[in-house]
């Protein structure tokens, strides 16, 4: 006899361990509200269908709920799907596996919109990856498409899978590198396409115990020595990596991989992962859009330490080493520091007084992160959706590129309410368990690390000390020769590729015509002899601001068609694109050209700009639904010179 | 029909509405794959993986080869549940 109650004891326990411990629950996220299925049946009737989407996206969502969603936008009418569009950055993803990757398909694009990227995904035939790749007339090599991903699994390589120990074959890992090495090789050559390569999991099966990751031609050894290799080459190549071995790492291979679903239907890992393969490739592709968070913003009672300053006192609060509760939140400031060495800005937004949370900086010695560890410091009685818009602005930076940690479930609602953009991550009641759900959310993607990254917590602080003096100075002029700015003007080269590519795909506000290109295309820019190229580099008595802008000309006879310009918006109001100006049309001079022609195309984000070429002498030739076409005879161009001093400039005479 | 499989059949009912989209079909015991056009193999996958994590069982091979109508999947979890 069956009791009744079980069935109800099971179904809740379960939820309640699935809300706070497993990681395929993507439980940083919040749970679908009840009406989720009415909610997603009624969208082409709510008054803001677009807006409801990315509310029913940012659930965590099964892949039931996903093809719901999904289903339902396929239902929206075709102006409401381009409204949609328009909120999100376009990304055309390929896709060939050795397994079946149709179920994944709805999870893939509700995770994207979830992080801000419309995809349009292209499938292929189950199995056809040798086909795809070296057929130049594939269905993707064919397709204009932004990336493919090779979603393979160790089964898609015959070398490794044979593990007859015996013979003398080459190491099976070499094999089955350079099968890979051929397929993105193919797709580069022969579609002009980057690759999203994996690296292989381990299943769970064993043969000698601790001997298999000893033994040539076992499997353990053969996937380490793999991945091994892929991970060095492809730093080096403009291919990303999608880590797939630390995503099994992190749930357990006996999770990640579910023979039943191999045998029966080809799935490449249990369905119930499908969602967090989903989330994480897409985090993957926003960051290779530059949509990567770029500002952590902390609380800091029962945040960053246990307890409340104001009330506990600085010998009542929990941090640092000898305390459970405190070497809980010491591994949060640990993870922190790693985040702005890594480049993430750190901000403090707390409601306290200011001076007695900076106390427990100064004084506390169970206290890792600093006071100079954060480019801003709030802390005042405000309400904090005030605060975060304010800590947003200090770093002229949008709100989809803040994280907001707060341990109060108040705050966080208000929050996502008030500001919808900014990212806040749920978090359980036990703070030793808040590391492993915060780091698991992924929301700092890397794809590479520039020496910009290094800089960048140096350059808000300095930032800020500039905003301070310009309060100060008498007028607009003064300040900027009291900056002392250096500006140094070259092509485009090997050095600052990454950059480059980080500039173009994250830019938007100061933007003239948001085009985003991949480091192959760059890299065909700079052989192809048709483009004229500048990497902008600006230096400033507060340091080093780094790369501040690029510039791609199209050679065009006499003309040069500006194809993209574009700044970092922390050096706006300084009179860069004057002397950004003064170098092109002294460098058109020089090559004998007589006319620059320079393009606006807006977006919903850089009206910064609409008369930018207006600013410079451009006239306005042409305007029309998509772009505002402006013309620059070279010859009546009077020179700028703003109070920059070129210290290098890219004209050679 | 006992009411420990009355009690399961209700759950599968919400199961079956997350599940499928289309909500045209009576469900009841006696549905079967023949009535709901949308219970192909890839919604299979994602009804399998629904009832799974519901009610915290993991189906066998040969089980899951067999799970064409609601009564059979009724059968099964009250055996798996007992």
């Amino acid at each position: 006899m069956l009791p009744l109650l079980w069935i109800y004891y099971i179904r809740n326990y379960h939820n309640n361990r699935l809300a706070e411990f497993f990681m395929h629950d993507l439980p940083w996220l919040l749970t679908p509200s009840d009406d989720f299925n009415e909610r997603c049946a009624q969208l082409a009737s709510h008054q803001n269908p677009a807006d409801e989407v990315h509310v029913l996206a940012h659930y965590a969502l099964s892949i039931n709920q996903s093809n719901r969603l999904y289903q339902a936008i396929r239902k929206l009418s075709v102006e409401t799907r381009s409204l949609l569009s328009r909120t999100l950055t376009p990304f055309r993803l390929g896709i060939v596996s050795n397994a079946t990757m149709d179920l994944m398909i709805p999870s893939l694009i509700t995770a994207a919109i979830r992080n801000g990227v419309d995809l349009e995904v292209v499938t292929t035939d189950f199995g056809q990856v040798a086909q795809e790749a070296f057929d130049p007339d594939s269905k993707l090599n064919q397709s204009t498409l932004d990336a493919v991903l090779v979603a393979l699994d160790y089964r898609a390589y015959p070398s490794l899978v044979d593990q007859s120990v015996a013979s003398d074959k080459a190491a099976p890992s070499e094999k089955a590198f350079d099968y890979l090495q051929q397929i993105r090789e193919s797709f580069k050559q022969k579609g002009g396409m980057i690759c999203i390569a994996q690296t292989l999991a381990c299943p769970p099966y064993e043969f000698g115990g601790n001997f298999d990751a000893q033994f040539d031609g076992l499997l353990r050894k053969s996937l380490t020595e793999f991945n091994c290799a892929l991970v060095d080459d492809i730093k080096s190549s403009p291919d990303v990596l999608l880590d797939v071995a630390a995503m099994v790492n992190m749930v357990g291979a006996y999770n990640w991989f579910d023979d039943r679903q191999w045998y029966l239907s080809r799935m490449p890992m249990a369905n119930t992962y499908v969602p967090l393969y989903a989330e994480y490739l897409t985090k993957l592709i926003a960051a290779l859009r530059g949509k990567s968070k770029k500002c952590l913003v902390l609380d800091l009672d029962n945040t960053l330490w246990g307890g409340v300053i104001g009330d506990d006192g600085l010998t009542g609060i929990q941090i640092g080493q000898g305390h459970p509760i405190g070497e809980s939140f010491l591994a949060i400031h640990q993870w922190a520091k790693t985040l702005k060495d890594l480049g993430v800005i750190l901000a403090v937004c707390s409601k306290n007084d200011k001076n007695i949370a900076l106390e427990v900086f100064q004084k506390h010695p169970g206290m890792l992160l600093k006071e100079n560890d954060f480019a801003v410091f709030v802390a005042n009685w405000e309400d904090k959706a005030t605060n975060i818009r304010l800590i947003a602005k200090t770093l002229n930076i949008g709100l989809d590129a803040l994280v907001f940690v707060d341990d109060n479930p108040a705050e966080r609602e208000i929050i996502r309410t008030m500001l919808p953009e900014v990212s806040v991550p749920e978090l359980p009641k036990d703070v030793s368990q808040f590391l492993r759900i915060l780091s698991a959310a992924r929301y700092f993607e890397k794809i590479d690390f520039t020496e910009d990254d290094a800089r960048r917590n140096a350059q808000y602080l300095g930032n800020i000390r500039r905003q301070e003096i310009q309060e100060s100075a008498a007028s607009l002029e003064d300040y900027l020769h009291s900056l002392e700015m250096r500006i140094r003007f070259a092509p485009f080269d090997e050095f600052g590729r990454k950059r480059i590519v980080q500039l173009i795909n994250k830019t938007n506000q100061f933007n003239l015509t948001t085009r985003r290109y991949t480091e192959a295309d760059l890299v065909q820019f700079e052989d192809s002899g048709q483009y004229i190229t500048l990497q902008v580099h600006l230096q400033d008595k507060f340091g080093d601001n780094g790369m501040i802008s690029v510039v791609i000309c199209r050679v065009n006879e006499d003309c040069w068609d500006i194809d993209t310009w574009l700044m970092s918006c922390r050096v706006i109001k300084r009179r860069v694109e004057e002397a950004v100006c003064d170098e092109l049309v002294t460098r058109a001079r020089e090559c004998g050209i007589t006319r620059l022609r320079g393009y606006y195309r807006p977006t919903e984000k850089n009206s910064l700009v609409k008369e930018h070429y207006r600013q410079l002498g451009f006239e306005c030739v042409c305007t029309n639904e998509t772009e505002d076409v402006w013309v620059l005879e070279v010859d009546h161009y009077q020179i700028k010179n703003p109070p920059i001093t070129v210290t290098k400039s890219s004209v050679t005479a | 029909m006992s009411q420990d499989k009355a009690v399961i059949l209700d759950q599968l009912e919400s199961i079956f509405q997350d599940t499928f989209t289309d909500n045209t079909y009576a469900f009841s015991a006696n549905t079967t794959r023949d009535d709901i056009e949308e219970w192909d193999s890839l919604s299979h996958i994602r009804l399998l993986t629904a009832i799974e994590a519901n009610f915290g069982v993991q189906f066998d091979l040969d089980e899951i080869g067999n799970m064409t109508d609601v009564a059979t999947i009724v059968d099964l979890l009250h055996q798996k549940l007992s």
